[in-house]
């Protein structure tokens, strides 16, 4: 089948043939804007019901049309778990909000307990039922929001990104509970970017690419996807065949094996003046101590990878150190002088780059994008060459609500940066991003600091934090409880170690083998 | 209480302190809506919070006793004159300043006292009722208008949220934040609102919160004809008074049609409730109480019964006043009388505290 949106010129999706089975987890893969949300609302009548379109072709879920099917119907047969678990709230506590699609279905009460007392234990989220939604985590919402799918009785799951909002253990649960499911026999339709957790899990893939849509064996995807995880290019890089799909794997094919290391491992940049000191910095939320004294020093040279778990008090260290929340304790000294008291002159020196940054836009062009944030700071407007810095010389004529999300975000991070402060703070950059995304972040960061700079980067991401940080830094419940080197936080024994650090002594990244 | 108990007790407080203009009554209902508002519960998924809400209330009655103080007014009693400009006849009759009469500052803090009135039982209302619940309770038939409501009121904190996220990242750019900013402020901000309401649309179809399958011609036909029945039955009743009969029976054809079509629409969309919520007899007789004294209020004003109307301008009396619209006035107060023997809802049934932690990540 093809399909195309209203008003859209390029069809979405492109002569599709597929075939899914109950029983069996199927990856989505592919580059962001590549059409797997399309594909994913195909299956339960979204597209093109709610989102209009010209379809053609057809397609049959347990027997059904879902692009004729009413919703209402659909939904018992396809339930759709979304990325963010705050925009598919509808009720007020867990229990209301999984309830709340059987009331509209008409499930008699007795039934709708025995659903509800039957989910909540499938997916261990008992003890949350009578809580409200508002003090859940990210991975405990967005396992009520599977339970609220569920209760529904659905043949087929259909999941947009669940995971790509969630740090790892909140991952890590979704996906132990997808796994679950499948076993129990439902047909699993996953679309994600961070393959590593789910190629080893998955029956088949699904590689979407500019609306083409190739059906892949998860050892095909592991020899020739580029997103697939460092594991993969590792055995890619050794002739092993089959490519290993996971790390135990990976180890059982390599032992013995001498790999060689790339000579000499690239010497980490000089370390220059401090470029941020923080001392005993603590933050407060009413009675909730977000920060309880932070000390801190980044120096020039350094990238820091700042890690730690949904609610550890990443955010709340970048916004006190920009001037965004007042500590109740604690100082900030920037580039070397006690920081200044606004919020303006404080980014002059460490720009921030907040969660969605791509929220602020609101220029026609990329260029104007740029320029407005240089002539707010009243600097001369950005030459082409600023631009081509932030890969974006080809879009400058374009509208920034017009590109895709991983350029929207790169036009965003440009324009939060372009008045070029030495010290980057950016909070959660690898969020929903593509592989190509995430390359271009680790290479935009690796950049910076190699030119003097020095910037901090909150991340659940170590695969990509490994390829650019020189530094490591774990926060829990805001408190500071690791600060290593790169070579010792990613290595084998380290607390985020990497696939390949885990397979290969001495190596933390591929940059690391020759 | 139950959320109907709420609703009527609203269009209760709204008909009294519309209908009367009366000071000694206004007063009253103004009192009974405070008592309320201290005892009834407040959710922490509120749209808006009381105070906010109750701020705006008494800011609108500032505001529009101003307005009436510069405008001028006309009495006896001349209190002051407000010094403005003289204004040409062809602005059509617009008069900035002038002598300030007492009966029209009377007037217009009546006016404004009745307003505040309905803006704080508005007020106790939000806090009291969950966006859920009303979604909840909103019949079958109003589907659209509860995907709307629902929609809308998770957009509005978002909104008020996502402004002050882009005037944040405005000053992480080194904005200075003035006027100009606006359009900086605003466009992305109802960008991003608009996107956020379509996600939920689009979650709440994909988990069959749908429209019914389509109701049959019959049900729509009736559901069309109410809105010309009333109209011509409004017609009849005041340009024909000798037709009223005629009106009356058409209104209440009207009101059949209404019905039918609701129930009807509802036929094709059973829904059920993990935990019905049962009308208590105490919320039985409060509602029955707000429809019997909404009806009363409604035709004694028409009627000029029980001292509903007072006219400063007839010399600045003392109001008059009667045991029967005093005693409709204070019936404004029985939710409170309720929520004194009851435990309020959302602690009953509740086995955990429901503590809610401010998002520190977000």
């Amino acid at each position: 089948m093809s399909y195309s949106y209203p008003g859209g010129a390029a069809p979405a999706l492109c002569d599709v043939d597929l075939d899914l089975q109950e029983g069996a987890l199927t990856l989505l893969a592919g580059p962001s804007a590549g059409g797997k949300s399309t594909l994913l609302r195909l299956f339960n009548g979204l597209v093109p019901q709610f989102h209009g379109g010209r379809l053609a072709g057809s397609i049959e879920v347990a027997g059904l049309d879902p692009a004729r099917t009413p919703a209402r119907r659909m939904a018992a047969i396809a339930g759709m778990v979304f990325q963010e678990p705050e925009a598919q709230a509808i009720a007020e506590t867990a229990e209301d909000e999984v309830a709340f699609g059987m009331e509209q279905a008409g499930v008699p009460p007795f039934e709708m307990h025995r659903r509800l007392d039957a989910l909540f234990d499938l997916l261990g989220i008992g003890p949350l039922r009578h809580r409200r939604l508002s003090t859940l985590s990210g991975g405990e919402r967005q396992r009520t929001a599977l339970a609220s799918v569920l209760a529904l009785e659905p043949r087929l799951l259909l999941l947009d990104e669940p995971t790509s909002q969630l740090d790892s253990e909140g991952a890590e649960a979704v996906i132990a509970a997808l796994t679950g499911l499948r076993d129990r026999g439902l047909a699993v339709l996953v679309a994600e970017h961070r393959l590593a957790r789910l190629l080893p899990v998955a029956d088949s893939v699904l590689a979407v690419e500019a609306g083409q849509v190739r059906a892949l064996t998860p050892l095909a995807a592991a020899a020739s996807l580029d997103a697939a995880p460092p594991v993969c290019h590792l055995g890619r890089l050794l002739g092993l065949d089959p490519v290993p799909v996971a790390v135990d794997e990976a180890r059982r094919a390599l032992a013995g094996r001498e790999i060689p290391l790339r000579r000499p491992v690239p010497s980490p940049c000089t370390v220059g003046a401090p470029l941020l000191e923080a001392c005993g910095l603590s933050v407060s939320y009413g009675a909730i101590t977000a920060l309880g004294g932070v000390d801190l020093t980044v120096r020039e040279g350094e990238a820091v990878a700042l890690v730690g778990a949904n609610g550890s008090g990443k955010s709340t260290l970048f916004r006190a150190v920009a001037g965004l929340v007042s500590p109740s304790r604690g100082a900030v000294r920037l580039a070397g002088r006690p920081a200044a008291s606004r919020v303006q002159d404080r980014t002059a020196v460490a720009g921030l780059v907040p969660q969605d940054p791509a929220l602020a836009l609101y220029r026609d062009t990329v260029r104007d994008e740029v320029a407005e944030t240089r002539k707010l700071r009243h600097m001369e407007h950005a030459s082409g060459a600023q631009l081509a810095r932030w890969g974006l010389e080809a879009l400058s004529a374009r509208n920034p609500r017009d590109l895709s999300v991983g350029q929207q975000q790169r036009v965003a991070v440009a324009a939060m940066l372009a008045h070029e402060p030495r010290l980057w703070l950016m909070d959660e950059p690898t969020r929903g991003a593509d592989h190509l995304a995430r390359q271009w972040l680790a290479t935009t960061v690796r950049q910076h600091v190699h030119a003097g700079g020095a910037a901090v980067v909150a991340t659940h991401d170590f695969e990509t934090a490994a390829r650019f940080a020189t530094r490591v830094i774990g926060l829990d419940q805001g408190r500071v409880v690791f600060d290593l080197p790169a070579a010792r936080a990613f290595a084998a024994d380290g607390p985020c170690a990497t696939q390949i650090a885990r397979l290969v002594p001495g190596a933390l990244t591929m940059e690391d083998l020759s | 209480m139950h959320t109907l108990s709420w609703a009527a007790w609203v269009t209760l407080v709204m008909s009294v302190a519309l209908s009367t203009s009366n000071p000694l009554y206004l007063v009253v209902v103004l009192l009974c809506v405070c008592l309320v508002a201290a005892l009834a519960p407040r959710t922490a998924q509120a749209v808006a919070g009381f105070r906010a809400l109750a701020l705006l209330g008494v800011g609108l009655l500032v505001i529009s006793t101003g307005i009436a103080v510069v405008n001028g007014s006309y009495g006896e009693h001349e209190l002051f004159t407000v010094p403005g400009p003289e204004v040409p006849d062809w602005l059509g009759g617009l008069s900035l300043g002038g002598p300030v009469a007492a009966e029209g500052l009377v007037a217009a803090v009546l006016r404004s006292l009745a307003i505040l009135c309905v803006f704080l039982a508005f007020a106790v209302f939000n806090g009291a009722v969950s966006p859920s619940r009303i979604l909840r309770s909103a019949p079958a038939a109003l589907f659209h208008a509860g995907l709307v409501v629902t929609v809308g009121l998770a957009l509005l904190p978002a909104s008020v949220d996502d402004v002050r996220r882009i005037r944040e990242m405005r000053a992480l750019r080194g904005a200075r934040t003035g006027v100009r900013d606006l359009p900086a402020l605003l466009v992305p901000a109802v960008i991003g609102g608009l996107e956020r309401s379509m996600r939920l649309a689009e979650a709440m179809e994909a988990r069959g919160y749908a429209a019914a399958p389509a109701t049959g011609r019959w049900p729509r036909l009736m559901g069309a004809l109410s809105a010309p029945l009333f109209l011509a039955a409004a017609w009849v009743w005041f340009y024909y008074e000798r037709y009223r009969a005629f009106a009356a029976v058409a209104a209440l054809v009207g009101v059949v049609a209404l019905v039918a079509w609701a129930l009807l629409a509802a036929r094709g969309r059973s829904t059920t409730r993990l935990r019905p919520e049962p009308l208590a007899l105490s919320d039985r007789a409060g509602i029955a109480l707000s429809i019997a004294l909404t009806a009363l209020t409604v035709v004694g004003k028409a009627a000029g019964w029980l001292d509903l109307s007072y006219n400063p301008f007839a010399g600045l009396e003392w109001p008059g006043f009667s045991p029967g619209g005093a005693a409709i006035a204070l019936a404004c107060a029985w939710p409170a009388l309720l929520l004194l023997t009851a435990p309020a809802p959302g602690t009953e049934g509740d086995t955990e505290p429901l503590v809610p932690t401010p998002a520190v990540e977000a």
